[in-house]
C-alpha cells in the first residue's frame, strides 16, 4: 500500500473512531481520551513542514466540524504539527530515521523512543486543547488534572493502536 | 526589499504557523457569540447525514427506553385530554377552542379571544454529548420544517436546551449542560413561587445549581422547580429539576444555593420538543424599546 493511500485511510478510520467511538465514551468528566492526532504524529518524517501544519489544520478541522468545537481542535492540531519535527530533531539518532523507516511508529523508531516522542506531543496538545476549552485559569488544579489524565488515556489508546496494526512488521 | 524577501522565506514555517493559530483562534472566538449562521459545524450536510446514519444503528438499543418514555408522555396527555374531565361549572361557556370563547346564552356571542402562544415541534435526536463543558445536541429538523434559533427545547420530562443554530434540515441546540454565563435558565420555585436562576456547574450531568432563592423561601428536598415563563423561550411551569441539597454560601448572603436533580435524562434523550413562542418578538420588541427610553 502507498504511503498516500495509507495516511488517507489512516485520516478517514481516525476520524470515525474519533467522533463514533471515543467521543460517546463516558468515563469522567476528567478524562477524555483522544486518539485523532495519532495520524499528525505518524505521518512521514520527509513530509515538509508546511504540509504537515496543513494537514494537521485539517484534521482538527474536520473533526471540529463534527463536535461544534469551531477552531479548537485545530489550534492543538497545528500546534503539535508545528512542533513535531523540533521533537523528531531531540529524538533522532546520529543518522536521523529516515534512512530505515519512512514514518514514525514503534518499530521505526524503537519503543522508548516513540513512547517519548507520543508522550511530549499528545501532551502538548492536550495542554493547549483543554487550555482553549476551559479558557482561563479559574480552577487550575482541575485543569491540570484534566490534562494529565486524558494524556495517560489517551496514551494508553495510542500504544494500542501501535501495537494492534505495527507489531507484525 | 531583498533582505525582507529572505527573511519571510526563511521564516516561512513560522509564518504559516502564526497564520493558521490565528485562523483557529478567531474561529474559536467567533464561536462563542451566540447568534452565528449554520455552517461548517454539526448541522452541516456531510456531518448531518453521517450522525444520522449512525444514530440509526444506535436508536434501535434504545427503543425500549424510548417507548417507555412515550408512553408516560402518552399517559400525560391523556390526562390533559377534555374528556378527562368533568364538566363542574356549567355557567363559564363551552369548552374554549384555541380561538375564540362564545357566550352561552342563544345570542352565541364572542366573550373573548385567545391566541395561541406557543407551537409545539418534535425533533429526533441524533447526536447528543453530556461530557464537554459546553455541550451540544443536534437534532434533525431545521428551517425548512420551522425552525428558527432562540427557540426553547423541551423533552417529556423537561428543559433540555435552546436552539443556536440551523441549516435546511437539522438544527444545533445549545444544551442546558453548558458552563457558560450566557446560558442559564429563569426559574421559579413550584411550591413558593420564589424567582430564581438555573446554571450548570459543569461537574455532572445529572445536576444543576439553582441561585439567588431567597432565604426565606421554603424549601424541602424533593420540591420541584419550574420554569418561570418570563423569558420568552419557555412556557411556564415545565419541569427543570427536583431540590436535592440546599447550602448557604455565607452566614451573610441572602439566597440559598440549591442544587437540583434534572428532570431531563441527558443521557438517553431521542426525542425532543422545540417551542415556538408566537408572541416572542413582540415581546422583546417592547422591552427593548422599554430600554431605549430609559438609557
Amino acid at each position: 500500500m502507498s504511503i498516500l493511500l495509507r495516511n488517507i485511510i489512516r485520516f478517514v478510520f481516525l476520524l470515525l473512531i474519533q467522533v463514533f467511538v471515543l467521543n460517546k465514551i463516558l468515563i469522567d468528566q476528567l478524562v477524555s481520551p483522544y486518539l485523532y492526532m495519532l495520524f499528525i504524529l505518524a505521518l512521514p518524517f520527509n513530509l515538509p513542514r508546511p504540509a504537515v501544519m496543513l494537514l494537521g489544520f485539517l484534521m482538527g478541522m474536520s473533526l471540529d466540524m463534527f463536535m461544534n468545537t469551531m477552531g479548537l481542535h485545530a489550534a492543538a492540531c497545528v500546534f503539535i504539527a508545528y512542533l513535531r519535527p523540533f521533537i523528531i530533531n531531540i529524538l533522532s539518532p546520529q543518522g536521523g530515521f529516515e534512512t530505515t523507516q519512512k514514518t514514525p511508529s514503534m518499530t521505526s523508531m524503537g519503543v522508548s523512543q516513540f513512547l517519548i516522542y507520543a508522550a511530549v506531543l499528545v501532551f502538548l496538545h492536550h495542554t493547549v486543547f483543554f487550555t482553549l476549552e476551559v479558557f482561563g485559569f479559574k480552577n487550575p488544579l482541575y485543569l491540570v488534572l484534566k490534562i494529565v489524565l486524558s494524556t495517560a488515556a489517551s496514551l494508553f489508546l495510542i500504544v494500542l493502536y501501535e501495537l494492534l496494526f505495527f507489531s507484525r512488521k | 526589499m531583498r533582505n525582507l524577501i529572505i527573511f519571510f522565506r526563511r521564516y516561512f514555517n513560522f509564518f504559516l504557523f502564526l497564520l493558521l493559530e490565528v485562523i483557529c483562534i478567531v474561529l474559536v472566538f467567533q464561536n462563542n457569540n451566540f447568534q452565528r449562521s449554520a455552517y461548517l459545524n454539526s448541522a452541516n450536510n456531510v456531518s448531518g447525514k453521517l450522525y444520522d446514519k449512525y444514530n440509526n444503528v444506535q436508536y434501535y438499543f434504545h427503543l425500549k427506553a424510548t417507548n417507555d418514555s412515550l408512553v408516560a408522555e402518552n399517559t400525560r396527555l391523556h390526562n390533559t385530554l377534555g374528556t378527562s374531565f368533568d364538566t363542574m361549572i356549567t355557567s363559564n361557556g363551552f369548552r374554549t377552542d384555541t380561538i375564540r370563547q362564545y357566550s352561552d346564552d342563544t345570542l352565541h356571542k364572542v366573550t373573548g379571544t385567545r391566541i395561541r402562544r406557543y407551537e409545539y415541534f418534535e425533533g429526533k435526536v441524533i447526536n447528543n454529548s453530556v461530557n464537554k463543558p459546553i455541550n451540544y445536541i443536534t437534532i434533525h429538523r431545521g428551517s425548512a420544517q420551522g425552525i428558527r434559533p432562540n427557540m426553547g427545547v423541551i423533552s417529556s420530562s423537561g428543559v433540555v436546551g435552546v436552539v443556536r443554530s440551523v441549516s435546511e434540515n437539522y438544527a444545533v441546540v445549545l444544551s442546558m449542560l453548558s458552563k457558560s454565563n450566557s446560558v442559564s435558565i429563569s426559574a421559579r420555585l413550584g411550591q413558593g413561587k420564589e424567582m430564581g436562576s438555573v446554571h450548570w456547574d459543569g461537574e455532572s450531568a445529572g445536576y444543576a445549581l439553582l441561585k439567588d432563592i431567597p432565604k426565606s423561601a421554603k424549601v424541602h428536598k424533593g420540591d420541584t422547580v419550574v420554569t418561570s415563563g418570563f423569558s420568552a423561550l419557555f412556557p411556564e411551569n415545565i419541569p427543570i429539576g427536583y431540590v436535592d441539597t440546599v447550602t448557604i454560601a455565607d452566614k451573610s448572603g441572602t439566597s440559598f444555593n440549591i442544587r437540583l436533580k434534572l428532570a431531563t435524562n441527558f443521557y438517553n434523550l431521542q426525542y425532543v420538543y422545540v417551542i415556538e413562542n408566537l408572541l416572542k418578538d413582540e415581546q422583546q420588541r417592547l422591552e427593548d424599546s422599554t430600554y431605549k427610553l430609559i438609557k
